[in-house]
C-alpha cells in the first residue's frame, strides 16, 4: 500500500522486520542487556544498542535480503532498515515501551536474553517496538506530505482495508471456486459470471458494502472473524461508516494511480541546497514575526480528537547520570607526538587529528557553537547527526580504509575517553546546537 | 578543491547539520501545531507569525517539517519553466470573518479573491461549492489541465475534492454533521483551497 509520504508500509516490510530482528538479536549479546532494568541506563542503552544495530546492518548491507527492493520508490530493505532505525532515537517512547516488555519478561523467566532458545520471544518484542514505530513514522510522513492530520491507528486501518481489498481481488479472482462467498459480498445470489468480478480493477474500485460483507462471511468460510466482526471491536465503529470506508479505499486508489510513475519518494536526507533554502525561509519568516508588532489572535490548532489510540507513554527520562562509565583521563593529549601514535595504532593515518581539524572553516557556524569540543567529539556530533557518510564530509575526516568518518571506537580512543564518556559528551553538545538553533539572534 | 567551493561545501554542511538539530529532536507528543493556511501566509509574507506561533513552530519538529515541505514546494513552483508565462498557483487561503457568522454563512472568499465557496441549504444539509474566478491570474491554466483540488479546513480535515469542471466549478454534499459557519469556527475559523499532488 502506498499513501502520501509513507515509505514502511509496502511489500519489503516483512524483509525489514526480519532484519532489524536479526541483527538486534546480534546486538543484545554485545550489550550490558542487564541495565535494561535500570530506568536510568535506558537512555544510553539506546544509544549503545542504535550503533550496535547500525554496525551490525552495514556489515550485512551487501546480503541478498539487505539489497532487496524495500518500497516501489527505490529504497532497499537496508535502507529502509538503517532509517527506521534512525527514527527510534526521535522517537524513544517506543524504546521505552520495548524495555518495560523486556523489564515484564525479565521478572518471570530472569535473563531470557542469554538464553539462544529464548530468541523467538525476544525477536517478537523487537517486532512490536519497529510495528508501532514504523505506522507512527509513517503517519507523521503523511501530514509532512499533505498537511492533514494522521495517526498510528489511522494508518493502521488503511493498511486493514487494503488487505481486506487484495482478499476480496483473490475471491474475485477465483470466484468459481468461491461462488457462495462471492455471492455473500456481492449481496446477490450467483448466476453466471457476476460482472463485478471484472469490473474491479483497483481498489479504487472495491466497494464500502463489499468490505462488510467480506469481513462478516469471513467467520463462516474462512473460520475465523474478518476485522470488522472480531472481539477486539478495533475496528467495528467502521462497520456503520461505509462514507468512511469509500474515502479510505478512493484516497488509496487515487494515490496509487498518482504515484505509479515516481520514482523515488522525498525523503529527508534531500537533496543538495534543500536544507539552506527553507532554512532561508524559516530564519526570515521567524524574523519577521520576532519584528512584526501586529498583535493578531492565535492560529495553533486544536489538538486533534483522540482516536482511541492506546497511546505509547512518550516521555523518556532526562537522564544524564554517568553510571558505570569509566574514569575521565586527567589529561588530554595535544602534544602531536602523542596524537600520532594514538591515530597509529587505530590504523588511521599519523596526522589524521592535524589535519582533520585544519579541514574546518573557523567560519562555519557549527565550530561557533561547538569550538569548546574537541575534534572526535565534534566528529562524533557529525557521524550522530548526518551519519557516518556524507558529501559534505572533507576528505581529511574520512577513515581511508572505509572511506567514512572513523568509528565510535576510534573517536573514543583518539579523545582517550571512555564509549560513554564520549556519548554524554557528544550528546551535550548535541543539546548545545538545539538550544543554539532554537533562539536564533539573527 | 577552490576557496569558493570550499565554502559552499562548508555552507552546506553547517545548513544540514542546523536541518537536523531542528528535525531529528525527539519531542515527546509533538502534533502539527499550525494550518498550511498559517504557514503558507508567513511564507508569503501576508501575515507574520504570532509570538506563540513562532514558538509553536520552532518547538515542534513535526511543524517545521511541514514547513520545510511547502517551503521547498514553494521554491520549486517559482522556478519551474511555466513561471515565465503563465502564472503558477500553490494554493489560496482564507478566514472565516466575523460578520459571517451573524447570519446563516452564504459563503466564504480567499484573501487573494480567486476563490469563493459556496453553501446551498440542502435537505438536512448542505451542499458546498467551490468557484474559481474567472479574474484569477491562473484561471486559464487550472480549467485547461482540470486540476484536482480540494478544500481543507483549518484542522486539515478535507470539506471537498475534485476535478474543476469547465465552468471551474467543483461541488459536494457538506461533509460534517456540524453546520458551515460553527464547523470553521471550530477548526481555527481558516480554510484553504490547493491543488492536489503527488
Amino acid at each position: 500500500m502506498r499513501l502520501p509520504g509513507t515509505r514502511y508500509q509496502e511489500h519489503g516490510w516483512e524483509q525489514v522486520r526480519k532484519l532489524l530482528g536479526h541483527c538486534s538479536l546480534q546486538a543484545f549479546r554485545r550489550l550490558e542487556m542487564h541495565q535494561i532494568l535500570d530506568a536510568g541506563q535506558h537512555a544510553a542503552l539506546l544509544d549503545c544498542y542504535t550503533d550496535a544495530v547500525a554496525e551490525a546492518l552495514r556489515a550485512g548491507a551487501r546480503s541478498a535480503r539487505a539489497e532487496a527492493e524495500g518500497n516501489s520508490y527505490g529504497d532497499s530493505v537496508y535502507e529502509l532498515s538503517l532509517s527506521l532505525l534512525f527514527e527510534l532515537q526521535a522517537q524513544p517512547g517506543f524504546w521505552l515501551a520495548f524495555a518495560a516488555a523486556v523489564a515484564a519478561e525479565h521478572a518471570r523467566s530472569g535473563a531470557f536474553w542469554l538464553d539462544a532458545a529464548a530468541d523467538g520471544v525476544m525477536r517478537k518484542k523487537v517486532n512490536d517496538m519497529y510495528a508501532g514505530l514504523r505506522d507512527k513514522v509513517d503517519a507523521d510522513n503523511y501530514i509532512v506530505t499533505t498537511g492533514r492530520d494522521c495517526s498510528p491507528n489511522k494508518i493502521y486501518t488503511y493498511r486493514m482495508l487494503d488487505t481486506a481489498y487484495r482478499e476480496i481481488a483473490g475471491l474475485f479472482a477465483d470466484w468459481r471456486q468461491h461462488a457462495e462467498q462471492v455471492g455473500a459480498i456481492l449481496g446477490r445470489a450467483i448466476e453466471g459470471s457476476p460482472i463485478e468480478t471484472r469490473q474491479m480493477k483497483s481498489i479504487g474500485g472495491c466497494k464500502p458494502e463489499w468490505i462488510v460483507r467480506w469481513s462478516e462471511s469471513q467467520e463462516r468460510y474462512a473460520g475465523s472473524p474478518g476485522p470488522l466482526h472480531t472481539k477486539s471491536k478495533r475496528f467495528a465503529s467502521l462497520k456503520n461508516s461505509p462514507d468512511k470506508i469509500a474515502a479510505m479505499l478512493a484516497e488509496i486508489g487515487d494515490y496509487e494511480e498518482l504515484s505509479a510513475n515516481m520514482d523515488r519518494a522525498d525523503d529527508w536526507s534531500g537533496d543538495a541546497g534543500e536544507a539552506a533554502l527553507w532554512l532561508e525561509d524559516y530564519w526570515r519568516v521567524i524574523g519577521e514575526s520576532e519584528q512584526g508588532e501586529a498583535r493578531d489572535e492565535d492560529r495553533i490548532l486544536p489538538e486533534p480528537a483522540d482516536d482511541g489510540e492506546a497511546g505509547l507513554s512518550d516521555d523518556m527520562p532526562d537522564d544524564s547520570s554517568e553510571g558505570a562509565a569509566g574514569p575521565e583521563p586527567e589529561f588530554k593529549a595535544h602534544d602531536l607526538a602523542v596524537e600520532q601514535s594514538l591515530a597509529g595504532a587505530l590504523s588511521l593515518p599519523p596526522r589524521y587529528l592535524e589535519l582533520a581539524r585544519a579541514a574546518q572553516k573557523a567560519g562555519s557556524w557549527a565550530l561557533r557553537i561547538l569550538g569548546g569540543e574537541s575534534l572526535p567529539i565534534r566528529l562524533a556530533v557529525y557521524q550522530k547527526l548526518l551519519g557516518a557518510a556524507d558529501d559534505t564530509y572533507p576528505e581529511a575526516w574520512l577513515d581511508p580504509a572505509t572511506g567514512e568518518l572513523p568509528t565510535l571506537q576510534q573517536l573514543a580512543a583518539l579523545d582517550q575517553i571512555s564509549m560513554p564518556t564520549l556519548r554524554k559528551r557528544r550528546n551535550e553538545a548535541i543539546d548545545k546546537l538545539y538550544a543554539a538553533n532554537t533562539a536564533p539572534a539573527k | 578543491m577552490k576557496e569558493n567551493e570550499l565554502k559552499s561545501a562548508q555552507d552546506e554542511q553547517d545548513a544540514r547539520l542546523r536541518e537536523r538539530a531542528l528535525l531529528a529532536r525527539a519531542a515527546p507528543g509533538d502534533r502539527l501545531m499550525l494550518a498550511d493556511a498559517t504557514l503558507l501566509a508567513a511564507l508569503d509574507g501576508s501575515r507574520v507569525l504570532t509570538p506563540n506561533e513562532r514558538q509553536a513552530l520552532s518547538a515542534s519538529p513535526l511543524t517545521l517539517r511541514r514547513f520545510r515541505q511547502l517551503s521547498l514546494e514553494r521554491q520549486a513552483s517559482a522556478r519551474s519553466p511555466q513561471a515565465a508565462n503563465d502564472p503558477v498557483w500553490s494554493g489560496s487561503s482564507g478566514m472565516l470573518r466575523a460578520a459571517s457568522s451573524a447570519t446563516a454563512l452564504e459563503s466564504l472568499a480567499t484573501d487573494d479573491g480567486c476563490w469563493t465557496l459556496h453553501f446551498l441549504p440542502q435537505g438536512e444539509g448542505w451542499q458546498v461549492i467551490l468557484s474559481l474566478s474567472a479574474e484569477a491570474p491562473f484561471a486559464a491554466r487550472l480549467l485547461r489541465e482540470h486540476v484536482m483540488v480540494r478544500v481543507i479546513d483549518g484542522g486539515g480535515a478535507i470539506v471537498l475534492q475534485g476535478r474543476l469542471d469547465s465552468d471551474g466549478e467543483c461541488e459536494c454534499g457538506w461533509p460534517f454533521a456540524t453546520a458551515p459557519a460553527r464547523h470553521f469556527q471550530m477548526y481555527g475559523a481558516g480554510f484553504a483551497v490547493e491543488p492536489v499532488t503527488p
